[in-house]
């Protein structure tokens, strides 16, 4: 697991000037004492109450998000009601619903017939669990770029620790709207609620709008007026305390500890005393996935490559910011592209020429290698996976342009290649990928040579690497056995893939030069024993041909000196 | 004697990049061939460093390539490192002989593929190609167009290799020469030649410089 600090280039400065511009934070809390006067809210209270400033994000509708989220073409349209079901219960029941279906009469807690009755273009969709949490997830990582203190509260909740950042964002004004900007970029809408302790946080995100408190004396005060049923505690508690006559927090704050303990158990006095501050609430921080895992599941199947391509744009751009976030870049992408029941799932993997990140390209990469795919049933859910990450130091020595397009998010070199002050760096890999894309990866290949004396051992392709190291593909040429040709021989320019069997020699070809004998190859039983010729054929031509040692002594072209 | 010097003079005004003749071409980039006499029948002194040039030959094979290797040599050291492209050529590129022959293994890029002319296209407008050398099956009027325009986007020397009989048709191509083998040398037709020589020319390859 690596630790946050990597991750996000933002926080990181406002770790480093939170101790030059904020007091240091009081580490002994005094405790608010339920039984304290409650101060007049218009009093400032002491600076020192004020060491931790908690944000609670809800999200009230994430279930009808994370369904939009997978289905470009029904969040492009707002105007279409859209109705989540929870299959869990026994009779599937609207969990949520958009403002468009809401204003047609379809309302939370209805069955589908019912909802289907009053608004019969309902758009149902089935809740999806897994992907609400990876929604979720994707929020957290946003968030680590305002502080490193951030923490789940699933299902549907996220806690961020915000008083050392105030400074740096500009004041708890700005600061809320940009979480609220980023949560809406991802598709989420948030309700925000600010206040000393991360339990009262999420209470007042789940009671009230605006909820904002920021000093722990004037908490109780605030929470007293929401209902109970923000604690999200058991039903059966919930129950007993309505047959008491409890409905608001304030009323359940004032009934005697000890009877409460008693009646509901330590735990639930726990959670009020996290509440009000009373106790410490410890909070897992959140830590980042350490690689990219979307994915993408219709409400119907997708037959074609556009439409595979459209649902796969949210993810890559959900990559790139995984990537941003990072200073990272990858190598390779995996996509699993599930069918239906009796088709086993089709793997597919791209791989980059050059460190990439940008969504864009990627896309325009998986365009290319889509029109190649052929599948074998219409593609029911999309998994994008991510290979391993490189930090951009590290993945482009050779040329720093992508690294600074990285860091400033701007375009790159200014130059076109192989113009002055231009490099090659950047249209190189792309026009590897892109003839990769369409012809296959082994289409394109660079040559090396190797330390064989037999004409067709002693090359072999490579990994282009211009100008850098390269890998021979078959066996790798040792640096000391590299070796020089030399230049006294005449080799031609054209090698025949295998040579051509010509049987004996042709008429009308003029022996110009030879013979050359090469009888070696014993080590591994490829061995070879030939003279080889230079000829003319009739047309004039410059061939290269040999005759076998070896009884019948055949004649075969070799080369061509082109 | 007097009348020698002043035509000499007037040659070398006639060099000042300000004065356009009818005949010649505006000034462009080009890069030697390594051989004296074909520099001198080409517009610009040599293969202009972004163009599509046409060879035609009665088959591929002939000499062709021996024609581009001093120039291809010369390619292959200049820096910024670009590729050289080889689309799909009719046998394997013998690296021991091109390494011989001075060019920098590093920098080949061959390509094999079916649809040759769109895989050169791209190479040629990536502009991370100095040179693409390409053997399509056959190549129409309008995809040739696309090359020739793909080279002055990429500034990237083009060289296609089409059959013979595909000289009587027209191209866009800015040089277009008919290969013709001799012994120890190569006949050279310019079918097209923007402001450069006419006719045909003889040489031989070991008057390489």
């Amino acid at each position: 697991m690596t630790h946050p600090r990597k991750h996000a280039a933002c926080w990181v400065q406002a770790d480093l000037l939170a101790p030059l511009l904020l007091p240091p934070p009081q580490q002994q809390q005094p405790a608010a004492a339920l039984l304290q006067p409650v101060p007049l809210a218009a009093e400032p209270p002491p600076r020192a109450a004020q060491a931790e400033l908690w944000c609670a994000l809800h999200l009230p509708q994430l279930c009808l998000d994370a369904v939009l989220g997978s289905e470009p073409a029904l969040r492009a349209e707002p105007g279409w009601p859209v109705g989540v079901l929870d299959p869990e219960a026994g009779l599937p029941r609207l969990v949520a619903v958009n403002a468009a279906a809401r204003a047609q009469g379809a309302q939370v807690g209805m069955s589908l017939a019912a909802a289907l009755a009053a608004c019969p273009q309902l758009q149902a969709r089935t809740r999806d669990t897994r992907q609400e949490r990876l929604r979720l997830i994707a929020l957290a990582e946003a968030a680590l770029a305002f502080t490193p203190r951030v923490s789940l509260e699933p299902p549907d909740e996220l806690l961020l620790e915000l008083q050392g950042s105030l400074r740096l964002f500009g004041g708890l004004e700005a600061l809320a709207e940009q979480v609220r900007r980023s949560a809406l970029q991802l598709g989420l809408t948030a309700r925000l609620a600010f206040a000393p302790t991360p339990r009262a946080a999420l209470v007042g995100a789940r009671g009230a709008r605006g909820f904002c408190v920021r000093h722990e004396a004037q908490l109780v005060g605030q929470l007293a007026p929401l209902p109970i049923a923000v604690l999200r505690w058991p039903e059966a508690a919930c129950a007993r305390l309505q047959s008491m006559g409890v409905r608001t927090l304030g009323e359940l704050l004032r009934l005697p500890r000890a009877g409460l303990a008693q009646r509901f158990g330590p735990g639930l006095l726990r959670m009020l005393d996290q509440i009000t501050g009373r106790m410490r609430e410890p909070r897992r921080a959140f830590v980042p996935p350490v690689r990219f895992r979307g994915r993408c599941e219709p409400h119907y199947e997708l037959s074609s490559h556009a439409a595979l391509l459209r649902h796969l744009e949210p993810l890559l751009a959900d990559l790139e910011g995984f990537l941003r976030r990072r200073q990272c870049t990858v190598m390779a992408l995996r996509l699993h592209l599930r069918h239906r029941a009796p088709h086993p799932p089709t793997p597919f993997e791209l791989r980059l020429a050059a460190p990439e990140f940008e969504a864009s390209r990627f896309a325009a990469l998986l365009a290319e290698h889509f029109a190649r795919l052929l599948l074998p049933a219409p593609v029911r859910r999309i998994e994008l996976r991510s290979g391993e990450l490189l930090p951009i130091a590290a993945a482009d020595k050779p040329g720093a342009d992508k690294a600074h397009a990285v860091l400033s998010a701007g375009s790159g070199s200014l130059w076109r290649a192989g113009e002055q002050g231009g490099t090659a760096g950047r249209e190189t890999p792309a026009l590897l990928e892109r003839l990769r894309a369409r012809l296959g990866h082994d289409a394109v290949h660079g040559l090396c040579l190797l330390a064989d004396p037999r004409p067709e051992a002693g090359w072999c392709v490579a990994e282009p690497a211009l100008g850098g190291e390269r890998q021979a593909k078959g066996e790798a040429v040792p640096a000391g056995r590299a070796v020089e040709p030399g230049r006294h021989l005449r080799r031609p320019l054209w090698l025949l893939r295998a040579p051509q069997h010509l049987g004996a020699l042709p008429t009308g070809w003029r022996l110009l030069d030879g013979p050359e004998r090469i009888e070696t190859g014993w080590w591994d039983g490829h061995e070879v024993a030939r003279d080889y010729y230079l000829l003319r054929d009739a047309a004039g031509a410059e061939l290269w041909a040999f005759r076998d040692r070896q009884p019948p002594h055949h004649w075969f072209l070799h080369g061509v000196f082109g | 004697m007097a009348s020698q010097e002043s035509a000499r003079s007037l040659l070398d005004l006639l060099q000042h990049p300000g004065i356009w003749r009818g005949r010649s071409v505006a000034l462009c980039d080009t890069l030697s061939t390594g051989f004296p006499a074909l520099d001198e029948a080409l517009p610009g002194g040599g293969w202009p460093r972004a163009g599509l040039v046409e060879i035609l030959t009665p088959r591929f094979g002939l000499g062709e390539l021996r024609l581009l290797v001093p120039a291809l040599a010369r390619l292959t050291a200049l820096t910024p490192a670009r590729w050289l492209a080889w689309v799909a050529p009719p046998h394997e590129p013998y690296a021991p002989a091109l390494a011989a022959a001075g060019i920098q293994l590093e920098r080949q890029l061959v390509v094999r593929t079916e649809t040759a002319l769109w895989a050169m296209e791209q190479a040629l407008a990536s502009g991370a190609c100095e040179a693409v050398l390409c053997w399509p099956r056959r190549a129409q009027l309008r995809s040739i167009r696309r090359l020739q325009l793909a080279t002055e986007r990429g500034r990237t020397l083009g060289f296609l290799f089409r059959e013979l009989t595909s000289a009587r048709e027209s191209s866009p191509a800015g040089l277009r020469l008919q290969f013709e083998p001799l012994p120890g040398g190569a006949r050279l037709g310019f079918i097209k030649s923007r402001g450069g020589a006419r006719g045909s020319l003889e040489l031989r390859w070991d008057a390489a410089s």
